[in-house]
């Protein structure tokens, strides 16, 4: 439980005797938050909820699977599911009688399959053509059943939502990875600086814009057909791609700053303006709520010749950044008038330094609500996607494409209710930690 | 107040800029030639060189008139290997190919004259007198000149041409073409021999002028001509007019519906808060705001409109409703249809409104004025429906410029399950035809109706608040 607890609340102090202390003393704000969410007993429930799907989500592998957990075949003892980890890691190989094998059909001396012995990839044609949970199937003992039915192709339910969990957890954890960095950046940038705090002399706004072209040129221009080819090579080779294109970027902006430095000597070129950052920021949020997220969304999605989730995941992470930046924003024009703040900037500390290192710090309170929330509208998002059709490649079996069947077939009751309560659950669950820590954050409305 | 009305107005323009841009640099990267996609036709393989360049005028005629022939945008920022007349090159994909071509190589002088002899041997081709027993190569070597406009790696260059040259070889009869064919070599051998990748990494600006597409869009676009839709040839701004009119006359209704149920509701919940009764209301509405919609619409449609259970309302897509009818009857029967779409439209917001309402009212109610007016004897009716409510309802006004967009949202989800005509089912549809014209009108349409919202929240704020003015204020 300790570690899960750190893993939600990573800021509190490291020592454990200390934090008893505090939490005695009830000193520490997080402390304070921790004993105030722990009250609520709805919004630990939802805690302990969300510990179970990322698990299921987790072993997902080892609960639906076709391969034995562990078994022994023809005198020799093998974890297949381990390893076939092991061989998509390519540290390990399959024995040559084992390299194609239909992993139900063999003859195996003793033998422990996962709970649920399916594959939401796999078909049993023997139970196609939507087999209800309660109809007669033809399968080898209740062992063997489809629990929770299956689809027109012979997919089972329960294993597909099984391994769906794993998609609706990566889709929330990705998208709003992407949507708080962003989040953090703009809304911290916004609300620390306001539009009277951010001075720069002529000369390095000149230069930085100018070397912000080139470097856009040189990082991205130049390179659009490497980017554009390493992103069908797989995802690390893109991600390495795109990290050179930034390096370079950074690279320009530097020299940029570097250029800038002997022309601020000259009068006029050296007068110090004010930058609006406020202002453009703001400007910022405003289209971004103009525009109709899931209409963006789906025209994206519908340009997108290789449909992916991972391109959702992305797309979704892009557009819902305005939330967190919003609360991040407000957060900071609060704590940028503390008078910590003051004493950092009289002390000479950078701006920068004061920014990361205390003020976003003191502000991450309110990005964790943020974040509950983020997650749950995130996977609402990817789910009517899939409801949709849009943008989810129809191979991907989602909690979303399970309920789209069942509107295209008005007989599978069973693909009507469970996929739909499954996401109904998720949604609900984040929800309600969202409101946990609103009022675990909030004194006002501590009891 | 019209002062401040005409000031936000003013934002709305670059904000609409903002959008259109974004709207524009999605709708170039829409895969697939428009015009082919609107002519729908197959070029290349048989036919004589005059049905050929007949269907090349069709398409130049057909380009021209969608605007397709202009330049891009004002300005085009690329490098030194890339041309700024590229746009003049008709088809898509050979724009892509060259392009490609001429970044791998640098070259673009010696892409163009590739360009060229191909075209030109394609010429020939459509030009050679067949014969029967000619007739069956020519088609191939027309198709490998096919393959040629769309391939950019050398070795796959390479071994087309090495085809056509085996198809020619050991027949006297291509001799005239041998020619062309050669030319085509040696300009491939040009660009190879002279490669120079350095231009690359030299910048290319150009200013192209008003004259351009985007410009051409944009002004359209205000002028209310959406362009024309790839599916059935008509005007995309008549199809989106009779969506537009479905879609908010549900919305709008289902919002008011769900603010004259949600305030009572918050309200009642708020000054009984701690009773039983309470925390169910509270609870349940709860679970309203996490159901997701598409799935509660499933399930109605599933269970209630005439599948294999209860047969309550008229399964989706059921005949429209007759125009000569009497009026009253047009409109119970619309009611009727729209019964459980309406539902599942309203009660997220209604969950969501009176979820806020409660939060206001009970942040008012803790407040001294509200004990002052208590200590005075007031009634309790008095100070929640006089005093209370005013001040709450503010926060709850400006609500409508989330509920708005949700709500034009939420009818994408009901239009496509219950089958109605409206935006969100012209999106869906326009999608899986991909037919872009209609998906980026749309688009454009319900940012525009979005932005309309905010400001209908942001007038609303300023008429109820009296403290808040707009006029001079830092």
């Amino acid at each position: 439980m300790n570690i899960l607890r750190r893993i939600l609340f990573p800021f509190s102090s490291g020592d454990k005797a200390l934090e008893k202390i505090q939490e005695k003393t009830d000193q520490s704000f997080w402390g304070n938050v921790k004993k105030q969410y722990r009250r609520n007993r709805l919004a630990m429930f939802a805690f302990y909820f969300i510990v179970f799907l990322a698990s299921i989500a987790l072993l997902a592998d080892f609960i639906a699977n076709e391969k034995p957990l562990a078994c022994s075949y023809k005198g020799n003892t093998y974890f297949p599911v381990f390893r076939s980890y092991a061989v998509d890691l390519g540290i390990s190989n399959w024995p040559a009688d084992l390299q194609n094998a239909t992993w139900k059909e063999l003859e195996y001396d003793w033998v422990v399959f996962p709970p649920v012995p399916y594959l939401p990839k796999n078909t049993d044609v023997a139970n196609s053509q939507f087999k209800s949970p309660f109809d007669e199937q033809e399968v080898k003992s209740w062992r063997w059943k489809h629990h929770l039915g299956t689809d027109d192709i012979g997919h089972d339910v329960l294993s597909s939502m099984i391994h769906g969990t794993r998609t609706a957890m990566l889709v929330g954890l990705i998208s709003m990875f992407i949507a708080s960095m962003i989040g953090i950046i703009l809304g911290s940038l916004a609300g620390y600086f306001g539009d009277q705090r951010l001075k720069a002399s002529r000369a390095s706004i000149l230069f930085i814009i100018l070397f912000l072209l080139f470097g856009l040129f040189y990082a991205f221009s130049s390179r659009s057909y490497i980017l554009s080819e390493s992103f069908s090579q797989g995802l690390s080779v893109f991600f390495v791609q795109l990290l050179l294109s930034l390096v370079i970027l950074a690279a320009f902006l530097g020299m940029g700053y570097l250029v800038a430095k002997p022309f601020k000597k000259i009068p006029f070129l050296g007068v110090k303006v004010n930058i609006p950052v406020d202002i453009m920021i703001s400007r910022l949020f405003e289209v971004m709520y103009s525009i109709p997220t899931l209409f963006l969304i789906i025209s994206i999605s519908a340009i997108i010749e290789k449909p992916s989730i991972y391109v959702v995941m992305v797309i979704i992470g892009f557009t819902s950044w305005p939330g967190i930046a919003r609360f991040i924003r407000a957060e900071l024009l609060r704590v940028r008038s503390l008078e910590y703040i003051e004493a950092a900037q009289a002390m000479g500390f950078s701006e920068f330094r004061i920014i990361f290192k205390h003020a976003i710090p003191n502000a991450l309170s309110s990005v964790f609500i943020a974040l509950a929330f983020g997650i749950a509208s995130a996977i609402l998002t990817e789910a009517f996607l899939s409801f949709l059709g849009v943008g989810v490649p129809p191979e991907q079996l989602t909690w979303g494409t399970l309920l789209a069947m069942a509107r295209t077939t008005p007989t599978a009751w069973w693909l009507a209710i469970f996929p739909g309560f499954a996401i109904f659950i998720t949604v609900t669950i984040f929800n309600l930690a969202g409101d946990g820590l609103t009022e675990a954050l909030d004194p006002r409305l501590r009891k | 107040m019209l002062k401040y009305i005409l000031k936000r107005l003013l934002i709305f323009i670059p904000t609409l800029i903002v959008i259109s841009l974004l709207t524009f640099v999605i709708s170039q990267k829409a895969p697939g030639d428009p015009v082919e996609n609107m002519l729908n036709r197959n070029q290349g393989g048989e036919g004589q060189a005059a049905a050929k360049i007949a269907g090349e005028k069709a398409y130049m005629r057909k380009r021209s008139e969608l605007g397709l022939d202009l330049p891009v945008f004002y300005f085009s920022i690329s490098n030194a290997t890339s041309t700024d007349t590229l746009y003049r090159i008709p088809k898509s994909s050979h724009r892509e190919t060259l392009e490609r071509l001429a970044w791998d190589y640098g070259n673009w002088d010696h892409v163009a004259t590739y360009y060229r002899s191909v075209r030109s041997f394609e010429l020939d081709l459509y030009n050679f007198n067949k014969t029967p027993s000619t007739a069956e190569t020519i088609t191939k070597v027309k198709e490998y000149v096919n393959l040629l406009y769309l391939t950019y790696e050398e070795s796959k260059i390479k071994s087309i041409l090495n085809n056509i040259e085996s198809e020619f070889r050991g027949t006297k009869s291509f001799l005239d073409l041998n020619g062309g064919f050669n030319s085509i070599r040696n300009t491939f051998e040009n660009i190879v021999h002279s490669q120079n990748i350095s231009n690359r990494y030299i910048p290319n600006v150009h200013w192209y002028g008003f004259n351009n597409q985007y410009h051409r869009w944009f002004f359209h676009f205000i002028q209310g001509d959406f362009g024309i839709s790839y599916q059935d040839q008509r005007p995309v701004s008549s199809a989106l007019w009779d969506a537009l009119k479905n879609t908010l006359s549900i919305s709008l209704l289902s919002i008011l519906l769900a603010y004259l149920l949600a305030i009572p509701l918050g309200i009642s919940t708020a000054v009984h808060k701690g009773t039983r009764k309470e925390k169910i209301i509270t609870t349940t509405l709860f679970i309203l705001y996490s159901l997701p919609v598409f799935w509660i619409a499933t399930l109605t449609v599933f269970f209630f409109c005439c599948g294999d259970y209860w047969c309550w309302f008229p399964a989706p897509g059921t005949a429209p409703i007759p125009e000569d009818a009497p009026l009253l009857y047009q409109f119970g029967e619309w009611l009727y249809r729209m019964a459980l779409p309406l539902l599942c439209l309203t009660y997220g917001s209604l969950a969501f409104i009176s979820r806020q309402m409660r939060g206001g009212m009970i942040n008012i109610l803790g407040q001294d004025f509200i004990r002052t007016a208590r200590a005075k004897g007031l009634e309790e009716s008095k100070v929640v429906n006089k005093h209370a409510l005013r001040n709450s309802l503010i926060p709850i006004i400006t609500l409508f410029a989330n509920v708005f967009p949700a709500a034009i949202a939420g009818s994408i989800v009901v239009e496509h399950v219950f089958n109605i005509p409206g935006m969100g089912k012209l999106t869906i549809d326009a999608i899986n035809a991909r037919n872009y014209p209609v998906i980026f009108s749309t688009m454009m349409c319900t940012a525009v109706l979005t932005m309309i919202g905010n400001l209908v929240a942001d007038i609303l704020y300023a008429m109820v608040d009296p403290r808040i003015s707009f006029t001079s204020k830092s």
